[in-house]
């Protein structure tokens, strides 16, 4: 039970107080009247007694009544039968009362911390204090008890009247009538001869004070001094004393009763008000209230009606409505103290000794009775009863719930003597009298009575100050049970409740008292449940362990009553402080449901902010609500916020949800990626999912870029482009937009709701700050299609913003309407929801890490920059899958669609071996239209007849002529600039990749504007390719040093000649319908060396599935290098072509692609050939033998196999051409054209090893080639032994010198290998000088003439001259046998 | 048999609510929430004398009209509720008792399971089982 202003005490007290009846003559109504008040209610403010009363008790003891309250009233005598339930009328009153008495906005409730609860709610409940104050007021006075009869009734008079002693009289008469004829049931009194007071008013205005006090004179002879008063009033006029100020202590008394009457007025709008006031007055009402009979005499009207005589005052007191506001205007502060002293004089004087002398009356007369048998008693109960007692079983049902009384019943006086003790607050003899009673009546089974009595009983007790005896609550429990069920008198019940749970709440009892008021409440009234409920409730709160979730269960409970009764404003209270315990606890489900009825009552108490807030919470909450719920709560708050917002500013909207991080945003025109047979450049979309590895690789490309257009150097400021902006890309800086180029903003929607929310007319909002340019009026658009969302899922709206001024935009939100479904469009709600995109949690510092702090996120603050240019980058003819190693042909199509002139263009790839735009030197003439050059080979071919022992025809190349060794190119355009609207088509050649397999191959782009002075300072064009790449031939070469001279080529000094085995295997094991493979050329391209002629071949050169040749090529070393190019490198490339046309291999497609294809092994080998050569250096470097021996076996020969297939697709013969690239390092070492990647790993290898530099001894086995030798001699020669029996036949050895250094060699001719084999034929000997001993300059060739003598003819091993070398430098070193050649055999005839 | 089985966890939010008769699960929840003062009383009243060897199963919470009301809290303060139809009188004491005791084991099962969040809704398969099978012995 809430906190209350009274104290139980005075609580109690008051709710029993004497009655005093008024009866007023109409004269003195009318001076009463001026003041805006009936007598009753002049006296009400003044009716609590500041002085102590005395009474002295049957033992002639002296009680003090402190504080004590009358009660003064005009009688009405409406036939008010006190009913076991309140009549409607009433119960509209007490509604009304409870409705006017609101909590104050203002008032700050107390705060209840219990455990993890904060609670917030208003510890006082003042409507219910009203309504208990208005209730008990309007209690029928029943016969079973007589608190509420009238104990006195004052007489009043005014001094104007023309004999006023006659008009006392007729007063008395007239009480005495209303008393004593029978007439009326309505006013009950107390005591037969109730005690008459006569006063007699006088008015200071205007009546003749020296006659009223002869007239009081007069009355003090006839009543005596005790039983009559002279009130003098209305001694303030009005018009003088107009600016005092006079307290108004009426108001806080008289209010509710205006406001009643006010309320009464407009639910009876036929009535007049004062036909109305006179419905309550004697006599008039029953006419009056045939029209509604529901009005029936309303208990608590009982001051704002007249007195009995006030017929005519109906024409008053509509006045008296009409000026509601001011009351006790003619009164002056004196007056108000004349009044106090009257009431003082006539409790004190009159009253209290008019009850005591009736107590001491009633005591003697059951003093007397008491010495009567008890036998007698009981038969004189019997004589009354009318045999009562057997009958009470039977039929009639008034005997269930006790038998009546008559009014001398001895039971009745005992009753009666015990609530006059209890008006006087002598509740010690009260609380005996009652007792006494109580168990009379239950022997005679009055359970009406006993009830009554047992009431009292527990109150009496309660209030006896020394409490000789604890206090019966389960009295009060009999009590409350025997109305409730046996008597069926609610009212009773509920005022006994009432009484009870204030008693227990004052003792601490809460929980008795939480379910004494639960018992109460029952269907016949809403109100009161629904306020017992309420005050059950916060006794729940107020218990020594507060049970916070049972008090919001019963508020829920008090506030689904009230909102039954009609009281919305209290019903919405109740729901919001038990919202209170259940917000965000996980009881979903009781939260919706507390929220959607705090949705309602709000709306409909038209306070539609809290309704949208309390609808909000429902929908964005993850709600377990059943689909059809979650419609009906989506339909309600759409219609709320239709109703609200119908012309307000846009509201923020709960549905659906928006995961702002995850919006995206593009920079960026959309784009359509085929457009015929042109394929666009894939560049950045939205479509695409962000990935980290590869937004790394764009990073490191556009770096290149970059660098290469800034002659090598990355500016500091750089920062990569970003298109699109997402949560994982760097968004702390302000992203750049340019002007007139769309902006496109990605929202996700989540819908958490069941039910499908359909969205339209979607857009941005946006705000924007416009660089310093007034008179520029044009704004960004935005433009939508309206999408609609389907369930549950996520879904990404795209909406676009074209900037067309620049300057600094801020996306703020969007805008959308939100309906249920695409059928009910007109219950559409426009709103908007804000995008706030946290930042990345900062993690750098200390502090950061220690507190959760979030970095900006700029992502939606583009900032407008000039117009820059904007190119589209076109394929055409881009193949999509090729044979590794083919070569196609593709076109490219620049193509500047914006306003600006764009420069610099330049390529990087992550294979720049894939594509070559060719070098404009030796750019062949190919028809530029693609569409022409279909069957057109993308090699520059010659025509030439097949020649098998063909010569190759070499070309000198610089490596230059190829240039760009980094990775970036730039484009070939004509004029370097690509003017506005214009483009420009450019033939591109494409080598399939070496490895099979799907290949991503990633171009970026970059350009930039001719104008420099821009934020921007170039921007870049992605573009994708996946190229399936399928295997065709494998090459595998290999290279040794011939022993044989060259004899075809006299002019070469024969000693260096290389011959080269290349391995062709066709490993295409696809059905992709490759018929067969034809090699057409194989070249040579080398520094040193080239390609001299075919030595074998297969006549067409045709490889069918799985097929292998093998071609066998002689190399030269070649010229050495002129003087005047020493610095360049120059290349010669040898062609020699099997078939009938030779393709000139140093010209576009094929050098391109050859100087591409070695650049990747080639980068990765001076970077470990640095290293070796810092080592190598400090050491010693020109006697390093390894050197040299390197040296002398290098090769550095690269060969280009050049090579057709025929492929069948869809019946069609296709001729493909391609190109493979074998690089031998040095003699004897095998080289492929395939696994390129364990060749890269090797190389790390070395560089790791060359860390430690081992002394390695020099291999024999490759010191023994430091020189080649060779012996020319007649293979047959012919002897006529017998002529001459020695035969001597010259022979030539030449050596040469194939390292690069000095070379000491020492030849003995003489010596005797220890073979066996070589012993057989030792029958020739070398004459003349056996051992030699020379120098040879690097690549030197000497030839010996040396002289072999035979003795008979045969065959003869002449290669057994043993020949030891080494260089020269090398001292420490001793001279190495070196390799001999295989056998030299000469046939010697016999003449 | 029983008409609504809660789990609560120890601050109070649901973690498990079914009830029979499914519409009307609002009034489950009430009762379910409501009767949370009483076990919280229950608890408070037995912590103090026997902190240790306190009875887990606290015996009937309170009656209502149509219900009564039963709880049992775990030593995690984890609490269970079992709401059960005033009139099925066949029900005993040693019978709620043994009830909560099988949901226990039960949820000590789901507690085990290493892939559940402690606070987290419990969604598993051999609870729901066991649970409909305490719903479903009315017959």
């Amino acid at each position: 039970m809430a906190q209350c202003v009274q104290s139980v005490q005075e609580f109690v007290q008051d709710s029993f107080v004497p009655m005093v009846a008024v009866l007023c003559s109409e004269e003195a109504e009318r001076v009463t009247r001026k003041n805006n008040l009936s007598f009753a209610e002049l006296l009400r403010p003044f009716c609590r007694l500041t002085s102590e009363g005395h009474i002295r008790d049957p033992n002639n003891q002296v009680l003090v009544v402190k504080n004590l309250r009358i009660c003064v009233n005009n009688i009405v005598t409406t036939p008010n039968t006190a009913t076991a339930a309140l009549s409607p009328a009433q119960k509209r009153f007490l509604n009304e009362v409870v409705l006017s008495c609101q909590p104050q906005e203002s008032a700050v409730g107390s705060v209840i911390a219990t455990g993890e609860y904060n609670l917030n709610f208003s510890a006082t409940t003042p409507w219910f204090e009203a309504y208990r104050e208005n209730f008990l007021q309007s209690m029928p006075a029943s016969d079973h008890e007589f608190l509420n009869h009238y104990l006195a009734c004052l007489l009043v008079v005014s001094s104007t009247e023309a004999v006023p002693v006659e008009q006392f009289i007729k007063l008395s008469q007239e009480q005495h009538r209303i008393q004593h004829s029978g007439e009326y049931t309505s006013p009950k009194w107390f005591i037969p001869n109730t005690l008459k007071y006569y006063v007699l008013l006088h008015d200071m205005g205007e009546g003749d004070e020296q006659r009223a006090d002869t007239v009081y004179e007069d009355m003090k002879q006839r009543y005596g001094s005790q039983g009559c008063y002279l009130l003098k009033i209305n001694s303030r006029t009005l018009s003088t004393e107009k600016d005092e100020q006079i307290p108004d202590p009426w108001s806080q008394y008289l209010h509710r009763n205006s406001l009643h009457s006010q309320v009464r007025c407009v639910a009876l709008s036929m009535r007049s008000q004062g036909s109305w006031s006179g419905s309550g007055t004697v006599g008039l009402n029953y006419i009056a209230d045939t029209v509604s009979n529901n009005l029936d005499g309303h208990p608590l009207q009982l001051d704002s009606g007249s007195s009995s005589a006030s017929k005519k005052a109906t024409r008053e007191s509509d006045n008296t409505s009409g000026g509601t506001g001011s009351h006790g205007t003619c009164l002056s502060l004196n007056d108000h103290d004349h009044i106090r002293q009257f009431i003082q004089e006539f409790t004190s004087r009159g009253l209290l000794s008019h009850i005591e002398k009736n107590i001491r009356q009633l005591n003697d007369q059951l003093v007397s009775r008491k010495g009567l048998s008890r036998s007698l008693f009981t038969a004189t109960k019997k004589w009354f009863g009318g045999g009562k007692v057997p009958e009470k079983s039977i039929s009639e049902p008034k005997s269930t719930f006790g038998l009546l009384y008559p009014p001398e019943a001895p039971e009745l006086q005992i009753r009666k003597m015990a609530d006059l003790c209890f008006l006087v607050q002598h509740y010690e003899l009260a609380y005996n009298c009652y007792h006494t009673a109580k168990k009379d009546f239950l022997s005679d089974q009055a359970m009406l009575y006993a009830a009554g009595a047992l009431e009292m009983a527990a109150v009496a007790a309660f209030l006896q100050a020394g409490a000789p005896r604890p206090y019966p609550a389960h009295y009060m429990d009999t009590a409350i049970q025997t109305y409730r069920d046996v008597c069926k008198n609610m009212v009773l019940a509920e005022r006994c409740a009432l009484l009870s749970a204030e008693i227990l709440k004052s003792q601490g009892k809460y929980s008795e008292a939480a379910a004494l008021l639960i018992k109460m409440t029952s269907e016949d009234s809403d109100l009161r449940s629904a306020l017992l409920l309420e005050q059950a409730a916060h006794c729940f709160i107020n218990m020594k362990n507060p049970m916070i979730r049972k008090f919001a269960f019963h508020m829920i409970l008090s506030g689904h009553r009230f909102s039954k009764a009609g009281q919305k404003r209290h019903a919405l209270r109740c729901y919001c402080q038990a919202m209170q315990v259940y917000k965000d606890r996980g009881w979903s489900l009781a939260e919706d449901h507390i929220n959607f009825t705090i949705g309602r009552q709000s709306f409909t108490l038209r306070q539609p902010e809290n309704a949208v807030t309390a609808f909000r919470q429902i929908l964005t909450n993850d709600s377990r609500q059943t689909a059809t719920q979650q419609a009906a709560f989506l339909r309600e708050y759409l219609f709320v916020h239709k109703v609200k917002h119908s012309q307000l500013s846009l509201p923020q909207l709960p549905l659906p949800c928006i995961h702002s991080s995850v919006t995206r945003i593009y920079f960026g025109h959309e784009r359509c990626l085929a457009e015929g047979e042109k394929q666009a450049a894939t560049h950045v979309s939205l479509d695409q999912e962000y990935d980290q590895d590869l937004a790394a690789m764009w990073c490191n490309l556009e770096e290149q870029l970059v660098a290469s257009a800034n002659r090598g150097s990355i500016p500091v400021n750089f920062q990569p482009t970003q298109y699109c902006l997402n949560s994982q890309t760097d968004n702390q800086r302000h992203p750049l937009a340019v002007v007139e180029e769309p902006i496109i903003v990605e929202v996700t929607f989540r819908n958490p709701l069941k039910v499908p929310l359909a969205l339209s007319n979607l857009s941005l909002l946006w705000k924007f700050t416009a660089d310093s340019s007034p008179n520029d009026r044009t704004t960004p658009q935005s433009t939508v299609e309206p999408i609609t969302n389907e369930e549950t899922l996520a879904t990404g709206a795209r909406l676009r913003l074209l900037p067309h001024r620049t300057g600094q935009l801020n996306i703020v939100g969007v805008v959308y309407s939100l309906s249920e479904t695409q059928q009910t469009i007109d219950l559409m709600v426009c709103g908007k929801q804000d995008l706030n995109i946290q930042g990345l949690r900062l993690n750098q510092t200390k502090e950061d890490k220690m507190s959760v702090k979030h970095g900006p996120d700029r992502r939606l603050d583009p900032i407008i920059t000039p117009s820059m240019p904007l190119m589209e980058v076109f394929f055409l003819q881009f193949p999509t899958a090729l044979l590794c190693g083919e070569i196609r042909k593709a076109y490219v199509e620049f193509c500047n669609v914006s306003s600006v002139a764009l420069c610099g263009l330049r390529v990087v790839s992550t294979h720049p071996d894939f594509f070559t735009f060719g070098s404009q030197a030796t750019t062949p003439v190919t028809p530029l239209t693609p569409t022409s050059a279909e069957n057109c080979s993308a090699y520059k071919t010659l025509a030439t007849p097949p020649q098998l022992d063909s010569v190759a025809s070499e070309v000198l190349v610089s490596a230059e002529v190829f240039s760009q060794f980094s990775s970036v190119m730039d484009i070939p355009i004509e004029g370097g600039t690509l003017l506005p609207g214009e483009s420009t088509q450019l033939p591109l050649w494409l080598r399939g990749p070496d490895q099979e397999g799907v290949h991503e191959i990633n171009f970026l782009f970059y350009y930039e504007s001719t104008e420099k002075r821009n934020k921007i300072s170039h921007r870049v064009l992605r573009h994708t390719v996946f190229i399936c790449a399928s295997r065709s031939l494998s090459v595998q070469a290999s290279a040794s040093r011939s022993s044989v001279p060259p004899h075809h080529s006299t002019k070469e000094k024969g000693s260096s000649g290389t011959l080269v085995f290349i391995d062709v295997e066709n490993i295409n094991t696809s059905e992709s319908g490759v018929r067969e493979f034809h090699i057409i050329q194989v070249s040579s391209s080398s520094q040193h060396w080239l390609f001299v002629s075919v030595l074998s071949s297969l006549p067409d050169c045709k490889l069918g599935s799985r097929e292998r040749a093998k071609l066998c090529f002689r190399a030269t070393r070649c010229k050495p290098p002129r003087a005047t190019s020493d610095t360049v490198k120059k290349y010669t490339f040898a062609d020699l072509n099997l078939g009938n046309e030779r393709i000139i291999s140093s010209s576009t497609p094929c050098g391109d692609f050859f100087f591409r294809c070695r650049r990747t092994p080639a980068l990765s080998r001076t970077s470990s050939s640095t290293k070796s050569q810092g080592t190598a250096s400090s050491e010693n470097k020109a006697d390093d033998i390894t050197n040299i021996v390197k040296k002398c076996n290098e090769l550095d020969l690269n060969i280009i196999v050049i090579w057709k297939a025929y492929v069948v697709e869809d019946n069609k013969q296709l001729i493909l051409e391609g190109q493979l690239h074998v690089a031998l390092q040095s003699l004897g070492k095998e080289a492929t054209s395939l696994a390129p990647k364990e060749e890269a790993q090797e190389m790390v290898l070395l560089k790791f090893k060359s860390e430690l530099p081992v002394p390695v001894p020099p291999p024999s086995a490759e010191l023994s080639q430091l020189i080649k030798t060779n012996l020319h001699y007649p293979e047959i020669y012919t002897h006529p032994f017998g002529h001459n029996s020695l035969c001597l036949v010259p022979v030539t050895l030449s050596l040469s010198n194939c390292s690069m250094a000095l070379v000491d060699v020492l030849i003995d001719l003489q010596h005797k290998s220890n073979s066996p084999e070589s012993e057989v034929h030792h029958s020739f000997t070398w004459v003349g000088q056996t051992q030699y001993k020379l120098q040879l300059k690097p690549q030197e060739v000497l030839a010996l003439t040396l002289r072999a003598c035979f003795l008979q003819a045969g065959v003869y091993n002449l290669n057994t001259p043993r020949i030891l070398a080494k260089p020269t430098e090398q001292m420490s070193l001793s001279e190495t046998s070196q390799q001999t050649a295989s056998p030299a055999l000469i046939i010697i005839n016999k003449a | 048999m029983a008409v609504c089985i809660a789990v609560i966890a120890k601050e109070n939010y649901p973690l498990y609510i079914r009830n029979v008769p499914t519409q009307n699960e609002l009034k489950f929840h009430y009762t379910v929430h409501t009767s949370l003062d009483v076990v919280e009383e229950k608890i408070s009243a037995v912590g103090k004398s026997l902190a240790d060897q306190r009875e887990l199963y606290l015996g009937l919470l309170y009656p209502t009209e149509d219900y009564k009301v039963y709880g049992y809290v775990t030593n995690s303060k984890v609490k269970f509720v079992i709401v059960v139809d005033s009139s099925n009188t066949s029900l005993r004491d040693n019978e709620i008792r043994s009830m909560f005791r099988k949901l226990h084991n039960s949820f000590t099962d789901v507690m085990c399971n290493p892939f559940h969040n402690p606070g987290d809704q419990i969604q598993s398969k051999a609870f729901d089982g066991i649970v409909s099978g305490m719903m479903m012995q009315t017959g």
